[in-house]
């Protein structure tokens, strides 16, 4: 298989996105009921048979993990693939850290937030941390568990272990784009993981300010290896929010940030600025849209999949719990 | 050395045909790519994939045209005796077979790309079919005027 292959599957497959209209007639649906039978009509439509009414959540799962699946069939190189898994294979290695260190304080296992969206086996990865048999994890986590174990004793504190398992998904992430745009000579895969990790830092700025964190304290939540230091992303937390854009007008995120409009509570602007990052990840691939061959069209494909998933679980939750239409809308990301 | 013009000759009709071929070669195989991989998704789109696919065929066809151009010139067609051929006549039936042999074959490479390029966006827009087949036809161009180069340089030789 070669990329011209798989990048006329890819256009071909992306006739099948969810459009613009498509979600405006979901959000208006009166019940739930209603926007499933929408959602009958779709591709989804094969995962929806044997779920319950309340349950939407398995058929988008399936559906995306079906088309992680297939391309990992047809793209040449399956690390492009792995590459958009890998921060759903490092959020369920901190289901099952949080679920231990929880046992070891006498509470129940959540296995049940385990995802299947994930590069590797959910099951590989409980039996090799409760097993520490650590030498078995994937990504390097065989160093940086015993050292999480470490720090939880020390500190006592979760969001110290979270801190260094995203380091090392961060970490991770850019050294697979660098041998990826290595080995396949192409120019966006390290740009996008760099813009990547910096949209994390914004979206932890952002929730670090409205929890009255200060440049000094936040600056351990902000990791290395974006196009912004993360003492300029600590520096942003004494300006409030909307002069970020401005701050970074040098970089193509300060524009993305200035489109948000919404800063009248804690919810609406993490959510409004989640969105326009995603964007602007998606925005950064786009370059490549026209190449008929380029192999980060795979990787556009699938950020733009999952955007599809988000805009789907926006409206149906919306839907079943009869949330504002309106603010449900905004979030959407299809309405570009 | 009295072969040896006759020995040019040969070898750059040869040449019109092998390479103008093998980028014709190289060229349908990118656009086939291209076609499977949107067919694997939607198999009606076969016939409009297919006119696109055999554009860069083309290129292959010219060369095997000059190469029966240089063939009958030579007397070779049909059994007969060839005619006698100096290295400098020879020489000049070499040079007029070098622009379809290297332009035929780097064109269909490149026609090739973007006939795999007009196939991904008549699989987005099918009702865009016209502007797709345009677009890598205007590859073609170049490669008819190679053609064209090589039939004129080949009237121009006198042999005898």
């Amino acid at each position: 298989m070669s990329y011209v292959y798989a990048v006329a599957r890819l256009r071909a497959m992306e006739n099948l996105f969810l459009d613009a209209s498509f979600f405006s007639r979901l959000i208006d649906s009166a019940t739930l009921e209603e926007a499933l039978k929408s959602l009958g009509e779709t591709a989804y439509a094969r995962w929806a048979p044997g779920v319950s009414e309340g349950a939407f959540d398995r058929i988008i799962d399936s559906e995306l993990v079906a088309t992680f699946d297939d391309l990992k069939g047809f793209v040449p190189d399956g690390e492009l693939v792995d590459l958009c898994r890998m921060s759903y294979d490092f959020n369920n290695v901190k289901v099952v850290l949080k679920s231990l260190l929880k046992v070891r304080e006498g509470g129940e296992r959540r296995y049940d937030l385990l995802s299947g969206l994930g590069a590797r086996n959910t099951d590989g990865l409980i039996m090799a941390i409760e097993g520490e048999e650590y030498g078995l994890l994937p990504y390097g986590l065989g160093d940086v568990i015993p050292h999480c174990w470490t720090v939880w004793e020390q500190t006592k504190n979760p969001q110290q272990v979270e801190i260094i398992l995203d380091a090392c998904l961060f970490t991770t992430m850019r050294a697979t784009a660098v041998e990826l745009q290595k080995k396949l000579k192409t120019s966006l895969l390290v740009r996008w993981v760099e813009h990547k990790i910096d949209a994390e830092n914004l979206r932890n700025a952002v929730r670090l300010q409205h929890m009255n964190y200060d440049s000094a304290t936040a600056l351990p939540f902000f990791h290395r290896g974006g196009t912004l230091r993360p003492d300029d992303v600590a520096k942003l937390m004494a300006e409030p929010p909307e002069a970020w854009g401005r701050a970074l007008s040098y970089t193509g995120i300060g524009a993305a940030l200035d489109a948000v409009q919404d800063r009248s509570d804690v919810q609406a602007a993490l959510s409004e600025i989640s969105k326009a990052l995603d964007s602007y990840l998606i925005a950064v691939l786009e370059k490549v849209k026209y190449s008929a061959s380029a192999p980060e069209n795979v990787v556009l494909y699938l950020l733009r999949k999952e955007e599809e998933a988000r805009d789907l679980r926006i409206a149906l939750v919306c839907v079943a719990n009869g949330l504002n239409r309106e603010f449900a809308r905004r979030l959407l990301g299809h309405g570009r | 050395m009295e072969l040896l013009g006759l020995t040019f000759a040969l070898f750059g009709a040869a040449l019109s045909t092998l390479l103008a071929g093998i980028g014709s070669a190289m060229g349908i195989g990118i656009a086939g790519e291209s076609a499977a991989g949107v067919m694997t998704e939607d198999p009606d789109k076969f016939g409009s994939c297919l006119v696109l696919q055999a554009l860069p065929g083309t290129q292959g066809i010219y060369g095997l045209l000059i190469t029966f151009v240089v063939l009958s010139k030579l007397g070779v067609l049909g059994g007969g005796a060839a005619v006698a051929v100096n290295w400098n006549q020879g020489l000049q039936i070499f040079a007029s077979c070098m622009p379809i042999a290297t332009v035929g074959w780097i064109s269909a490479i490149y026609q090739g790309k973007a006939s795999a390029a007009a196939i991904q966006m008549i699989s987005r827009k099918p009702e865009a079919m016209g502007k797709a087949i345009v677009l890598p036809a205007m590859v073609e161009t170049y490669a008819v005027l190679a053609l064209l180069t090589s039939i004129l340089m080949l009237m121009g030789v006198s042999l005898g």
